[in-house]
């Protein structure tokens, strides 16, 4: 089973719907209730990643009967140092975006703290691929 | 058919009369759980979806819809007959009528006690107050006040059935506590039968089919309509003496069961959310939060809480300002007496506590679609599949609530695609369709003898 959305980078109102799509598939295939909570909090930070820091991306999930595999693609500023991202408390966020109660530094730790498997791959100024695998 | 993933049948104080049902469907579109469908011209419930909450009940324009209660000749079984009434049935009343010849009212239909359910406010609170303590990792914890709110979050949201307070219901515990007091004075345990008057369907759910096996100590639930209908005749022929009370209760536990009756006495970030719309919108969204800051959340599933059950004959604005002033009074009177106001600190026992304590509340999750991952997998991809073929309008023709329902209920085997009345069909077959489902004179009145 497939599902893919479109974000729009600085587009805060609608971080969430993805995550929220993805809670109701999960829950109608009947998936623990504590996978599902890592998952959508890890698609939910992967979303505000990209509406905080890309111009825009595109999320592809792709569900099978034992995992569920999560890919971020993004045109962006990419990320200079990943090793230093992964850290907690680490952000390049705009003071803009603070404001509005994002970028506290947690994205990618949230990100890999709730997933079984996860890549990153950036190329500065062009942009970065998360791939996520929860297993069931 | 299939029935849900339940192990067990809930008892449900909802019953829908077939004889009666004129198949409106104002039932099956303000369900919030989608338990109701349209077969052969009547609604019926899926029995593993329904939560108890009443709105159904609520809307129905021909009372098909009733709220099974017990025989209010059943007390005269017991030589003690102790009615256990929630302060929501006072604020039925005006004014003029004081808590006093209520109470007169009530001995004279065969009670031999009249206690109020919220004596016991204080006393839970404690025992909140020691389990949050206790389980401090559980945050937030979510009160377990409203068994329709908790029989939600069971079928719903499964992951924050961890969250609830795992306490049976506090109206329990109130019956618990007047029990041990009568045994303490000398009475049989058997001699005594409780009745619990209520407000609403769930807590009669509860009664009957509590959260876990735990054995209710109410023998039987009384609706608050009914003993309202009966005080207010007795009333009416000869008013009751007003005399003085003697109670424990202080002005903040009279609106226990009102919004906010919970959430005012606690420290913390806490919210008192109303309305099964609210509480949905709420604990969706704090499902998807990793860690929240919230302490504690009271959740109830009526407007305005318990001054909104669907068994109350008083407008809730107006049943909220008689509490609200008895509140008032209340105080007054035990300032005057030189009780004290405050002080919650009741150090509630360990034996108590424990008595309060369930082990466990079960998910009984009723949104998965298949037996295993693997053929929900393959039911949601056919779900998907007729969902692009439905018109997609949601105009209930085919007896459920909206297209994805009805996809649901053909993957389940509970309906057929050709339910739809938009499905490729010769008009003739459409008609027919039309009068299997909503039976044959709902549409076709004036020429119902050809069908």
């Amino acid at each position: 089973m497939e599902y893919t959305k479109k974000i729009i980078g600085g587009n805060f109102s609608e971080a969430g719907e993805a995550s929220s799509a993805i809670k109701k598939v999960l829950k109608q295939l009947g998936v623990d209730s504590q996978v599902i909570r890592r998952t959508v909090v890890a698609i939910y930070e992967a979303e505000v990643n990209v509406v905080a820091h890309a111009y825009e991306g595109l999320l592809s999930v792709l569900i099978e009967d034992d995992k569920i595999k999560i890919v971020i693609e993004d045109e962006g500023h990419g990320i200079e140092d990943i090793e230093k991202a992964m850290e907690a408390g680490y952000s390049t966020a705009s003071e803009k975006v603070r404001e509005m109660g994002f970028g506290a530094g947690m994205g990618l730790p949230n990100i890999k703290a709730n997933t079984d498997k996860m890549t990153i791959n950036s190329v500065v100024g062009k942009g970065t691929v998360i791939e996520l695998i929860n297993y069931f | 058919m299939e029935i849900n993933n339940t192990n067990k049948e809930f008892y449900h104080a909802l019953t829908i009369d077939k004889d009666v049902c004129v198949g409106c469907a104002n039932c099956m579109s303000v369900c919030p759980t989608e338990a109701i469908r349209i077969r052969n011209g009547k609604a019926e419930l899926y029995n593993n979806k329904c939560i108890d909450c009443g709105a159904c009940y609520k809307v129905c324009p021909v009372k098909a819809i009733y709220i099974k209660q017990d025989d209010f000749k059943n007390i005269q079984n017991y030589k003690y007959r102790i009615a256990l009434v929630p302060a929501i049935l006072i604020g039925q009343f005006s004014h003029n009528i004081r808590t006093s010849q209520i109470y007169a009212a009530i001995k004279e239909l065969g009670f031999t006690h009249v206690y109020e359910v919220e004596n016991a406010a204080a006393t839970i609170v404690e025992a909140y107050k020691k389990y949050m303590k206790k389980h401090k990792l559980q945050k937030p914890f979510i009160s377990p006040f409203c068994p329709a709110v908790v029989r939600l979050i069971q079928v719903r949201f499964p992951s924050l059935v961890k969250n609830i307070i795992h306490f049976g219901v506090p109206l329990d515990f109130a019956a618990n506590s007047i029990r041990k007091r009568l045994s303490n004075a000398g009475i049989k345990n058997e001699d005594i039968g409780m009745f619990y008057i209520t407000p609403c369907a769930a807590k009669i759910a509860s009664v009957k089919s509590p959260v876990e096996d735990v054995i209710s100590p109410i023998n039987g639930v009384i609706n608050m309509d009914l003993i309202y209908n009966k005080i207010q005749s007795l009333i009416t022929k000869s008013m009751p003496p007003v005399q003085s009370l003697n109670h424990a209760l202080r002005g903040k536990d009279v609106l226990f069961s009102l919004t906010a009756g919970e959430k005012s006495r606690f420290e913390g970030r806490s919210f008192a959310i109303d309305g099964m719309k609210n509480i949905i919108e709420f604990l969706e969204q704090l499902e998807n939060q990793e860690k929240t800051n919230v302490d504690f959340l009271e959740l109830r599933a009526c407007n305005q809480s318990c001054a909104g059950g669907v068994l109350t004959v008083a407008n809730r604005f107006l049943a909220m300002e008689r509490l609200n002033d008895r509140c008032k009074a209340i105080d007054k009177m035990n300032e005057e007496r030189g009780m004290p106001k405050q002080g919650e600190k009741l150090d509630i026992d360990e034996q108590t506590y424990k008595k309060l304590i369930i082990p466990e509340i079960k998910p009984r999750p009723i949104l998965k679609v298949g037996d295993n991952i693997k053929n929900s997998l393959r039911r949601l991809q056919e779900m998907e599949n007729i969902i692009n073929t439905l018109p997609g309008v949601h105009c209930c023709m085919c007896g459920a609530p909206n297209c994805s329902a009805f996809a649901e209920d053909i993957v389940r085997g509970n309906a057929k695609i050709t339910d739809c009345i938009f499905y490729n069909d010769k008009p003739e077959n459409i008609k027919k369709k039309l009068c299997e489902i909503w039976g044959k004179n709902k549409f076709f009145k004036t020429n119902n003898d050809e069908n």
